[in-house]
């Protein structure tokens, strides 16, 4: 009986329940009909124990990172950077936006702070020199998913926290994928700039320019050497390598660039506490709906099922993969993870996959899931920052989908791309 | 329409005001974690000492900005949903549907409220915070342990907000379901607000 929870939490989500109250109401609704009122108090119970939790508040420090950054215009400096390096190449606003993006992600660990921060400056700029909106969109979009997948990662802090990894191990496993997803985007920008002829972004820079563009961008580029690098060395754990990329935000706003007033404060602390807000409770109800998962049986009935359909890890991660693709359609990022990662994990690390491979293999694609049609959040996002139609991005952003599904696919069937790192720095075994 | 119109008024003035207030105190709190979790890492790091209180009194101020500010991004339509078949269907069905899961939320919200009182009200509230002391008076010399019901009331506090703000929202939904829509005051600050 209960193991239809999950079916109706989908019906209650496709016709558009908010996925907080459907990941409450479909489990309570069956625990009722099941005669188990008392177990809907836990239900309370585990919404509340699961927004309190010392690693989740890394989310609202980063956020707020993000957006004094934003605010205090190091994102400029970014894509000023990233346009001295890269605007001299055919489709060279394509080529910064992507590089931007990349550089943008290793301060903040959201693909839709990427997509409204980046898209507002770059859409126009792009479209200004002659490429189509939706195309400019599109491109944002697509490269804004590098923002989770490169540290920090808002994401990656809900996986270790609900799957109990290391936040450090993760971070450090997503830096070469993310990569990977910005080099294969510019590659698909270079083959079709040469294709449709994009046009060149600024004559190429001499390298005393790019000494000075780098120079303005030295204090925003250190963010992420000091949250990783603390978290590294043992200095901080992942939260207070958060609280301080605040501190770190709010002395280059004041005191180096002097860009932020001290009355714009509340204003961005309210706009980051408000997103902070939605999103613990999201996972404050996941957590609840996870207990639930495993009142029900849901696991051992889904790796029953799996391994039926075959025991090789090779095909089962194929299956897996389409799977999540096809959830991260639907649904955000974060809530998919804590849903089915405490369902589908346990059934690769049993058959060998390291856990933070798989928890890689599972970010990533549900990151991308972000921008996929229909329901991709960050299209929506590119939507209402360039005021071009949802389907029309949607489609222009397929070309750069097939790169990004292809990169799943090299995560998935070669272990050392995320595993190197923290090998290597002595995180994972 | 005009009586639904009247009683939508008080609940518009009361939402908005109150709403504010929250969002207010939640900025409070996100300053204060952030001023604690630095506080954390100076003492430990640089005094070599490892102070008691910062972590617990940051997710204090954490639970208390979730309780205060999400209601805000609940009225505001900030919430995460998929609204497809809501679009999808003839704007009248999807007015009764939109109607419908402003009622299942109801519900959700009405039951959390009864649960949330007799926990904070419960056995559980009753123990002690493990490091959260407050002053008795300003000479700072009785102190008081604060108790768990008060971490726990920020959950019951901005279930009730969101009660509030769901009421409002139906009676909203009805009155444009009659045709009313264009009399509806707005809501200030809708817009996207995403949780990946």
């Amino acid at each position: 009986m209960l193991i239809w929870f999950l079916p109706l939490f989908l019906i209650f989500l496709m016709i558009g329940l908010p996925v907080v109250f459907g990941l409450l109401a479909a489990p309570g609704l069956l625990l009722w009909l099941n005669g188990q009122e008392r177990d809907i108090t836990l239900l309370y119970r585990n919404v509340y124990n699961g927004m309190d939790s010392f690693p989740l508040m890394a989310i609202p420090f980063f956020m707020l990172a993000g957006e004094l950054m934003n605010r205090g215009g190091i994102t400029m400096r970014l894509v000023e950077f990233a346009q001295a390096l890269m605007g001299h190449f055919r489709g060279g606003l394509a080529h910064v936006n992507i590089l931007s993006s990349m550089l943008f992600a290793g301060l903040s660990g959201s693909a839709v702070a990427d997509t409204s921060a980046l898209g507002s400056m770059l859409i126009p700029a792009m479209e200004k020199q002659g490429y189509s909106r939706r195309f400019a969109a599109a491109i944002t979009a697509a490269s804004s998913v590098i923002g989770p997948i490169i540290p920090p990662s808002g994401i990656m802090i809900i996986y270790a926290y609900v799957m109990g990894e290391s936040v450090a191990a993760l971070f450090l496993a997503g830096i070469v994928p993310g990569i990977l997803v910005g080099v294969g985007l510019m590659l698909m920008v270079k083959v079709m700039a040469d294709k449709y002829d994009f046009p060149i972004a600024s004559a190429k820079t001499t390298w005393g320019e790019r000494g000075q563009a780098s120079l303005k961008a030295f204090f925003p580029l250190m963010t992420p050497v000091i949250i990783l690098g603390g978290i590294l060395v043992g200095i901080f754990t992942p939260t207070e390598a958060a609280a301080v990329a605040v501190a770190y935000a709010l002395f280059i706003g004041f005191f180096v660039l002097r860009t932020l007033k001290v009355s714009e404060l509340p204003d961005i602390l309210g706009r980051a506490g408000i997103t902070s807000a939605v999103v613990l409770l999201l996972v404050g109800a996941a957590m609840a709906f996870k207990t639930v998962v495993s009142l029900s049986y849901a696991p051992q009935i889904m790796a029953d099922f799996m391994l039926s359909l075959s025991n090789n890890p090779l095909i089962l991660l194929l299956l897996i993969n389409l799977l999540l693709f096809v959830v991260g359609m639907f649904l955000d990022a974060g809530p998919a993870i804590i849903i089915l990662g405490p369902i589908l994990g346990p059934i690769f690390v049993d058959l060998g996959v390291d856990p933070i491979h798989f928890a890689i293999i599972m970010s990533v694609n549900l990151t991308v899931g972000l921008a996929t049609p229909p329901m991709g959040l960050v299209l929506f996002v590119a939507s209402s920052v360039s005021g071009e139609r949802v389907e029309r991005i949607a489609k222009a952003i397929l070309p750069f989908l097939a790169v990004e599904i292809f990169v799943i696919f090299l995560i998935t069937y070669v272990p050392a791309i995320s595993m190197t790192i923290p090998r290597l720095t002595g995180f994972v075994e | 329409m005009s009586a639904l119109l009247a009683v939508l008024a008080p609940f518009r003035i009361v939402n908005e005001a109150v709403f504010k207030l929250g969002r207010g105190i939640g900025v409070i709190c996100v300053a204060a974690m952030v001023v604690a979790i630095l506080i954390q890492v100076f003492y430990r790091y640089v005094l070599n000492n490892a102070l008691p209180w910062p972590d617990e009194a940051a997710r204090f101020a954490m639970l208390w900005m979730t309780g205060l500010m999400a209601p805000t991004a609940f009225r505001r339509g900030g919430f995460v949903a998929i609204d497809m078949v809501v679009r999808m269907l003839p704007q009248k069905v999807g007015a009764l549907l939109s109607l419908f899961l402003l009622f299942v939320m109801l519900l959700v919200l009405v039951i959390s409220v009864q649960i949330g009182w007799s926990e904070v009200t419960g056995f559980g509230g009753k123990f002690a915070t493990a490091s959260l002391y407050v002053p008795l008076d300003l000479s700072f010399t009785e102190w008081f342990r604060v108790p768990r019901s008060w971490m726990m009331a920020s959950l019951l506090v901005g279930i009730i907000m969101m009660i509030s703000a769901n009421i409002e929202l139906i009676l909203r939904s009805v009155i444009s379901l009659l045709g009313g829509a264009d009399t509806l005051p707005e809501i200030p600050g809708a817009e996207n607000v995403g949780a990946e």
